[in-house]
């Protein structure tokens, strides 16, 4: 008798707590579901939260996503008008990022060994000439000088 | 013709008994005429000529073989054998026993020599002074050559001359005593004669008045009668007795010469040419007759010697200048050695001084030589010495060892002859060694045999000689050794053949397996120099020097895949790639990424290890086919 009125009286007292916590957790849970889903849409994102070492490790999880990065040419290799840049990012100076510089990409901006610019990017999949695939490509849409 | 009397004197010294000498000139009962006794009958100081064919013996002298030099060879026969003079038992053992004696210069030698010095001079005094026998002089001579026995290194020699002057001089006593008996007879006969005469008279009445009024019967002359017969039977016996007195004194007086002149010849012979001077210069005070003739057969070798070699006749005198001169000899010896060892001339000091021991033994000069030049002489003597048994054993590594040390030590030393002897001979043994190689390799067994067998002997201590027959035992043991062999080149592991090359190297014989040893032995000696040279640049810089190791053992082991079965080198690949571990990573995910088309991924990676090791081919490689499939795909 003592247990089950002593119960009656703990569910009581415990009733909004858990409501409460309840409540939270499913905050939680949305709110990192909305952080953590891979994004279709365009979304910019600054320098420091992009690290080189993450796109070495797994590029595809970062397709379809934008940046915004400032860094310094090191190397261009051309094919046509095409360019594939090396930079290095600011917060990764021991890292290069390979950027995809398209034709026309680059407007009037020259681009140059040695000289620093803020690079516009998605990363994207492609496909080669024999339908093959090619993952997480980082593609140029626009260049700024510094 | 010097040579030669030196050579004789040495033999004399080293060979002869001294007494033998004693022989000079006495008769032999056994010897008679040449006629009675036959044409080949050898005489004394005659030269004995064989007639019956083969080599012609040494003359013979005072009854023993006289040793004869040649000095073409510079060899000496003597009682049938050839003796080389400067290298033989003899002389070495009596040269070595020199040099090993420690310089004769104690307070009793030098006594000893000095008494024999003053005795020199001595003896040289005129000998005019006193006509009768036993001069002072004399007594003392013989007085001091007594006191000089007392010293050990005399031998008795100075006695043994001390002893003849004793002789001779009792001879002359007894010869004095019978001149004076005969003079004694000569006086009783005259008294005789003088006696005879005067009863003859009385007996004819001639001069003797009164006679018959005395002895009217005659009975007076009868008796006188008998008494001149016995008185001239007495007289001629007295002629007879004084008759034999000359004859034994004559006959006395001939022996005591030659006994004299035997023992001066003794010392001569014996080198002993203070005694035989001090012999010779007395010999004028003994016997005072101006006789010094040497008591020769006038056919004899050894009076031709005297008379045609030296150029004198055969006295006492001849002797004495003899002497004189091989003590100035030895001097002069001595003296050169002296000035060749300041000059490190010590091949020819060896040989003055060989011929001053020879010559001079007992010396003041030769014994008394410090000890110091006796070391170093006696290291080149050692030298030389081997030089001879290493040349009849066919040692020419020896030999060549034997001729630098001796250029060391003499500047005078001319070793070109030797050493291009010894050089040719040795080329020409291994020359038939490589032949023998190549007949086992020809599997010609008889040709193989012929060739060693030339080779051994032509230089028996051939030192390839031993590598060959140790390479032959192998051989026998060849077939396990070549199995082995086989199963470790199927697996690969060329590192064991390397490690016991000596075991394998035999089948290297075999031309199928020769192809495979040396390519063992080269890989595993390729890999270890180049990990040598890993190993230090990787000491260099730590970082790049380990990714530079890294990616040249990559690549090699690629380009060969025997070096991926090499232990050492799998070991030292993952050593350099722990060293390089960004490095290796980078290049690893490159690689994964790109087979996974995650070309994105792949490019940084290979960018990565660009940075870590800028020179990375691997990296520039990827890079470069990864940029071109990016810069031509769609997007």
């Amino acid at each position: 008798m003592a247990r089950k009125r002593r119960s009656s009286k703990n569910k009581k007292s415990q009733l909004p707590l858990a409501l409460g916590g309840g409540g939270a957790v499913l905050l939680l849970a949305i709110i990192a579901a909305v952080v953590m889903k891979p994004s279709e849409n365009r979304e910019d994102s600054s320098d420091a939260r992009f690290r080189v070492a993450d796109y070495r490790y797994d590029a595809s999880r970062l397709t379809g996503n934008s940046y915004t990065l400032t860094g310094r040419v090191e190397n261009i290799e051309t094919l046509g008008n095409d360019r594939m840049v090396a930079v290095s990012l600011p917060n990764n100076p021991q890292e290069r990022l390979p950027l995809l510089v398209r034709s026309g990409v680059t407007g009037r901006v020259n681009l140059t060994r040695g000289d620093t610019f803020t690079f516009h990017v998605v990363c994207r999949n492609g496909h080669d000439s024999q339908g093959g695939e090619v993952k997480g490509i980082m593609v140029v849409e626009k260049v700024e000088a510094e | 013709m010097k040579s030669t009397v030196f050579y004789m004197l040495l033999c004399g010294g080293l060979l002869a008994h001294p007494l033998a000498a004693q022989g000079l000139g006495n008769p032999q009962p056994s010897q008679g005429t040449p006629q009675a006794q036959g044409a080949d009958t050898p005489r004394i100081g005659q030269s004995y000529v064989d007639t019956q064919g083969g080599e012609t013996p040494n003359p013979q002298v005072l009854g023993m073989e006289m040793p004869l030099l040649d000095p073409a060879s510079n060899t000496m026969t003597y009682n049938g054998a050839k003796i080389d003079v400067g290298n033989n038992e003899l002389v070495r053992a009596r040269f070595e026993k020199y040099l090993s004696q420690n310089p004769d210069d104690s307070t009793e030698s030098k006594r000893y020599r000095k008494k024999m010095n003053a005795l020199l001079k001595l003896t040289q005094k005129s000998a005019r002074s006193k006509r009768e026998v036993g001069s002072e002089t004399l007594l003392k001579i013989g007085t001091g050559l007594y006191e000089m026995n007392e010293y050990e290194g005399d031998a008795g020699q100075a006695s043994s001359l001390a002893s003849a002057i004793a002789s001779a001089l009792s001879a002359q006593y007894a010869n004095r005593a019978r001149s004076q008996q005969n003079e004694a007879l000569e006086k009783e006969i005259d008294k005789l004669v003088s006696k005879t005469n005067q009863l003859e008279s009385r007996n004819t009445g001639k001069g003797t008045p009164g006679g018959k009024s005395k002895d009217g019967n005659g009975q007076k002359t009868v008796s006188n009668t008998y008494l001149i017969s016995h008185n001239k039977a007495k007289v001629s016996k007295m002629t007879a007795s004084g008759v034999k007195n000359d004859a034994d004194s004559i006959a006395a007086l001939e022996l005591s010469k030659i006994n004299f002149q035997s023992t001066i010849v003794s010392m001569l012979m014996q080198r002993r040419f203070n005694h035989a001077l001090i012999g010779a210069q007395s010999y004028r005070h003994i016997f005072r007759d101006g006789d010094t003739t040497l008591k020769l057969d006038s056919e004899s070798q050894a009076a031709k010697l005297f008379e045609g070699g030296v150029g004198l006749p055969p006295t006492v005198n001849t002797m004495a200048t003899i002497a004189a001169n091989m003590r100035r000899d030895v001097d002069q010896n001595m003296e050169a050695v002296d000035n060749m060892l300041a000059q490190n001339k010590l091949g020819a000091a060896t040989q003055s001084l060989i011929q001053a021991v020879a010559l001079g033994e007992y010396m003041e000069s030769v014994a008394t030589f410090p000890v110091e030049g006796r070391r170093r002489i006696s290291e080149y003597w050692t030298l030389r010495k081997k030089a001879l048994p290493a040349l009849n054993a066919r040692d020419y590594g020896a030999l060549e060892e034997i001729a630098a040390k001796m250029k060391e030590l003499d500047v005078d030393f001319d070793d070109s002859m030797l050493t291009s002897y010894c050089a040719g001979r040795k080329a020409q043994s291994d020359l038939h060694l490589r032949n023998a190689a190549k007949a086992l390799k020809a599997g010609d067994d008889d040709r193989f045999n012929e060739e060693i067998t030339k080779a051994g002997s032509i230089w028996p201590k051939n030192p390839n000689l031993v590598k060959g027959r140790e390479q032959l035992e192998k051989l026998d043991n060849q077939d396990p050794v070549r199995d082995e062999f086989r199963t470790l080149i199927a697996r690969q592991e060329y590192r064991t053949v390397y490690n016991e090359q000596d075991k394998f190297e035999v089948v290297a014989l075999d031309p199928e397996l020769k192809q495979q040893y040396k390519e063992a032995i080269t890989v595993i000696g390729t890999i270890d120099g180049m990990l040598e040279q890993l190993d230090v640049i990787a000491r260099q810089d730590a970082v790049m020097g380990a990714c530079m190791a890294y990616e040249t053992l990559l690549e090699r082991g690629e380009q060969d895949p025997r070096f991926k079965a090499d232990s050492r080198y799998r070991d030292a690949l993952n050593r350099f790639a722990l060293a390089a571990h960004d490095f290796t990573q980078a290049l690893e995910k490159a690689r994964d990424c790109e087979k996974r088309r995650e070309y994105g991924s792949a490019l940084a990676n290979y960018y990565r290890a660009q940075c870590l090791y800028p020179n990375s081919t691997a990296a520039g490689a990827g890079a470069r086919r990864l940029t071109e499939v990016i810069l031509q795909a769609q997007f």
